[in-house]
């Protein structure tokens, strides 16, 4: 596998991946195994994020201040760092599932006559 | 927040791990899984830290630092290329800062575009110095100019306070600063009132000639100083750093000079300098001058008639034909810049076919293509402004080697240095050398497909460079060819006008002048009696063959033209009269230049100003206006003198270079100085140089004569020392700077196109180690090899050459056709042309020996073995 085609999946990959990140974390704080976990369980494992794309997002996020960092104990009693969404990440999370959810709608029209010339 | 980023990988492959465990994977399947499943962990790691924006600082540096190991690694690549780049940067920023000061800087004053210089014209000269009676009418009847000044080059002798030296200056009208706007930095400028003739004699010097003689004390002002026998009252000092075309130290007014060069209106003797109003153009100006002129003709037939007038800018006055050297220069230097470009994009594809493999390890450890292509211009950057600062450097001393060259052949000169802009030039060249030749290598390596080269070993895509390396060859061959041409063409001009026979003998003659003290001047007879004894002294040197004076030096430029009339009286207006050049000279003149005599005689000291006036002529003055008859005996009326006759014809000298076509002024006369009027005497005894003929050398006459010269009074210096031989040199300095600097550039150009050929072919040959072994396993001789690399050498000399001398006949004929660079030389001169290319395949033949040897001595099966 050449570098180049992973390069383009992360890039497809990454404001969705942001979005689903916050998503996840509404539901509370988490540490970043528990992130992919969620993740991977909630899409019934359509979505196939390479883990270790998280981190870089999650930089990202909390860079900007939608996410905060705490020490915590993992379910298994390791030290994990623990994932947060701040209140400015909420207001984003609200923002970010508008804007999808236009998106998605948007690309759903365009694509549904096309589906139904494919039928007829 | 990062420092633990590798520990939270680590935790997350642990629990990602422990969970395949537990769903039943044995321990090692469990961490395959878990790692396939995170990704490239480098990667991973290194995007996070690039989430935290700071990064690309700290790329940066690791790629400066990566790229200085990786030069250091190969110390000999990185120093050819420096090395290639500091002397095409250098020879670009040392022309550049030439061309920056002399051509494209503004004059130093104010709203310098507004100036312009006055001239008068006739049907066959543009620019005729005007008399200063029309001077004065322009300034009282035009309306387009806001000032209008006249000025006189002249030098002083200042023999007060200290020992007598010799300085250059102006006469100057009163507007002169003003018109220029600058006003004098201490006391005040010239008024109207010194314009009017017995006024106080006024004086304003300079700010060198104020630090240097006078300590920069404010007494200065109002004191007065002795200038050629004559007391100045100071009134000013100019601001440090003012010039005016030459370096002068003093400016009187012209109402204290010569009265006889001032008060008539045929004498043309003024240099005209004006401020254009705003808003007028040049041809507005023109116009209205054109109309003075035309009242000037009615009112004053006899001297005005048929004059013009022609405004050319100041600036374009200064610079007048050097530009058009110079921007071929820059052209010039360009095609060195392209030649070193070429080589170190050479040396570069080079380098990185053989980096093909690192870039692949790189990309498999999760290095991007970006990054790749990033760290790949960091080193061209790297280099080329390492090669920019050197080539700085290499700007510095060429630059002032070539002041020190040619002092005097550039306008402005005063000015060059490498400065800021410069630096500014410096450095985008070096950019745009870096990214450009940076780019091209980046671009194959970062696409080369990683998995090839890795299985590969060490040769990735290495054919299709060697297509691109042998292109560029072909390239700088044929630029160098260009510019080999060019310096052949030149060359073949210098040696043309070496040739040419300037009528005189230019070996053994030394030049200079003697300002001869005021006391032994008073009068028009002891200025005669003075000359007289001054050469009976210098004759009695021994060593001295010969010695008489001169008011015009052959090929120094140096101009007395003046109508004339065949027959006893004017027969008709000054400008319509022929015009011919004045010497005024002694009897011993002709021996000392060994000008050939061919009819009749040369003056001897009996010829007096009681004697009958006569005078000699030269060939060509004889041939055009006496060519059925003996010119000997005839009569020819002087403008200004007498009728005098012809007592003797002497060979033509070619004043105005030795290729001159013979256009402006090519009649001679020549006229005894004795037989002068008193009148005139003062004004050309200033003029005079003294001409020594001589076997010795400079060093060894020229303290024996300012002994002489010193023992007839204390305040006579002795100035503008110069060979004949230098004389000449310099009346060719218009052929001779561009000449050596193209010379140089060629020099440099087959220098680097050299080690360019000498790179491919040897790259190939290694290339081609393994077929050169097969050859000979298969029975090939070494001598068959041998030809075959130089051949393959030659093949690509060959090519170049051509597409060259094609290049070349266009740009030859267009150097012939804006200047008057090419002398007894045609544009395509097949000399030229013949012995320039068997230069360079000379040089190509012998830069491809070291590797057709080396393939010679291949040993089949050392070669086929390696694999």
């Amino acid at each position: 596998m050449s570098t180049k085609e992973q390069r383009e999946r992360i890039e497809l990959l990454q404001g969705t991946l942001d979005l689903l990140i916050l998503r996840t974390l509404l539901l509370g704080p988490a540490h970043g195994h528990a992130i992919a976990k969620a993740i991977e369980f909630n899409s019934d494992d359509v979505l196939q994020v390479e883990q270790g794309s998280l981190y870089p997002a999650l930089h990202r996020l909390i860079k900007r201040g939608w996410v905060s960092v705490e020490a915590g104990i993992s379910e298994n009693n390791r030290r994990a760092k623990f994932y947060r969404l701040t209140t400015k990440g909420r207001r984003q999370l609200a923002v970010e599932t508008s804007k999808w959810e236009r998106l998605a709608g948007a690309i759903a029209r365009i694509l549904r006559p096309a589906a139904q010339e494919g039928k007829s | 927040m990062l420092e633990e980023l590798d520990q939270d990988i680590r935790d997350h492959i642990e629990m990602e791990t422990q969970e395949n465990i537990e769903r039943g994977l044995s321990p090692e399947e469990a961490r395959y899984a878990a790692l396939r499943k995170f990704g490239n962990v480098t990667r991973v790691a290194e995007e996070t830290r690039a989430a935290w924006s700071s990064m690309w600082i700290e790329q940066l540096l690791q790629d400066l630092s990566y790229g200085i190991r990786a030069l250091r690694k190969n110390p000999g690549f990185a120093t050819v290329i420096v090395l290639t780049l500091a002397l095409g940067i250098g020879a670009n920023t040392a022309i550049f800062s030439v061309v920056r000061a002399v051509v494209l800087a503004p004059l130093p004053y104010p709203q310098p575009d507004r100036l312009v210089m006055v001239w008068e014209s006739r049907p066959n000269v543009k620019t005729l110095s005007a008399s200063y009676p029309d001077f004065l009418e322009w300034q009282r009847n035009t309306r387009s100019f806001g000032m209008m000044a006249a000025l006189t080059f002249r030098d002083y002798d200042l023999t007060s306070a200290g020992a007598p030296q010799h300085l250059n200056g102006m006469e100057v009208s009163s507007g002169f600063f003003a018109t220029l706007g600058v006003e004098p930095a201490k006391g005040h400028d010239f008024t109207p009132l010194e314009d009017l003739p017995h006024g106080t004699p006024a004086v304003i010097i300079s700010d060198r000639l104020w630090r240097t003689r006078f300590a920069s004390s404010p007494q200065a002002l109002g004191k007065s100083i002795l200038l050629d026998g004559t007391e100045y009252t100071i009134f000013g000092v100019l601001p440090p750093g003012f010039r005016f075309i030459s370096d002068a130290d003093v400016y009187t007014s012209l109402a204290q000079g010569e009265p006889l060069l001032y008060n008539d209106r045929t004498i043309h003797a003024i240099v005209s300098i004006a401020r254009l109003k705003p808003g007028v153009s040049i041809g507005q100006a023109e116009g209205e001058m054109s109309a003075v002129q035309e009242s000037l003709d009615r009112l004053y037939p006899v001297a005005d008639g048929n004059l013009g007038a022609n405004i050319v800018p100041l600036k374009q006055q200064i610079v007048g034909d050097v530009g058009g050297t110079l921007i071929l220069l820059l052209g010039a230097v360009g095609i060195v810049l392209l030649i070193a470009c070429a080589n170190v994009a050479n040396l570069l594809l080079v380098r990185s076919a053989a980096r093909t493999r690192e870039f692949a390890i790189r990309s498999a450890l999760g290095a991007s293509r970006a990054r790749v292509v990033r760290q790949l211009l960091t080193e061209s950057v790297l280099l080329a402004m390492t090669g920019g600062i050197l080539g700085l450097i290499v700007a510095e001393l060429g630059v002032s080697q070539m002041l020190a060259e040619f002092p005097q052949s550039l306008p402005r000169a005063e000015t060059i240095g490498v400065n800021l802009p410069v630096l500014l030039f410096a450095f985008s060249i070096s950019l745009a050398v870096g990214i450009a030749f940076g780019l091209a290598p980046a671009r194959k390596s970062s696409r080369a497909d990683v998995q090839s080269s890795l299985k590969s070993g060490d040769r990735g895509s290495t054919r299709s460079h060697l297509g691109s390396q042998s292109a560029l060859v072909i390239i700088q061959m044929a630029l160098t060819l260009v510019l080999l041409v060019g310096a052949g063409l030149l060359l073949r001009s210098i040696g043309g006008l070496r040739k040419v026979n300037p009528g005189f003998n230019t070996h053994h003659v030394v030049t200079f002048k003697v300002g001869l003290s005021p006391s032994l001047t008073r009068t028009a007879s002891d200025t005669r009696m003075a000359y007289q004894q001054l050469l009976d002294r210098i004759r009695r040197i021994p060593g001295v063959q010969a010695a008489d004076f001169t008011n015009i030096v052959p090929l120094s430029e140096q101009d007395n033209g003046g109508p004339f009339w065949v027959g006893p009286q004017q027969s008709t207006s000054m400008q319509d009269a022929p015009h011919a050049l004045y010497f005024e000279t002694g009897p011993e003149y002709l021996n000392t230049m060994e000008i050939p005599l061919l009819r009749g005689r040369f003056f001897t000291p009996a010829d007096t100003a009681d004697s009958e006036p006569v005078i000699v002529i030269s060939s060509v003055l004889a041939n055009t206006y006496f060519r059925d008859q003996d010119p000997v005996g005839q009569t020819i009326t002087v403008a200004h003198w007498h009728t005098a006759r012809v007592i003797g014809v002497v060979g033509n000298v070619r004043h105005w270079g030795l290729g001159d076509p013979g256009t402006y002024n090519p009649s001679q006369i020549y006229i005894s100085f004795y037989q002068l009027s008193d009148q005139w005497i003062p004004a050309f005894a200033r003029a005079l140089s003294v001409a020594v003929r001589t076997p010795l050398d400079v060093a060894t006459i020229m303290p024996a004569v300012r002994n002489v010269v010193y023992g007839t009074g204390g305040d006579q210096p002795v100035y503008s020392v110069r060979t004949m031989q230098q004389v000449v040199s310099e009346s060719m300095a218009s052929q001779r700077l561009p000449m050596i600097l193209l010379a140089v550039f060629a020099a440099l150009a087959l220098f680097l196109a050299s080690v360019g050929i000498y790179g491919v072919i040897s790259y190939s040959v290694t290339q081609r180690v393994q077929e050169i072994g097969v050859r000979m396993a298969l029975g090939a001789a070494k001598r068959q090899i041998f030809k075959m690399v130089i051949g393959q050498g030659l093949r690509l000399a060959l090519v170049g050459l051509t597409i060259g001398a094609a290049a070349a006949l266009i740009l030859a004929r267009l150097i012939s056709s804006f200047s008057h660079l090419l002398y007894g030389v045609g544009p395509s001169d097949p000399v030229t042309f013949v012995s320039v290319s068997l230069v360079l395949t000379g040089v190509a033949v012998l830069a491809c020996y070291i590797p057709a040897r080396r393939a010679s001595r291949v040993d089949p099966m050392v070669a086929l073995r390696r694999e």
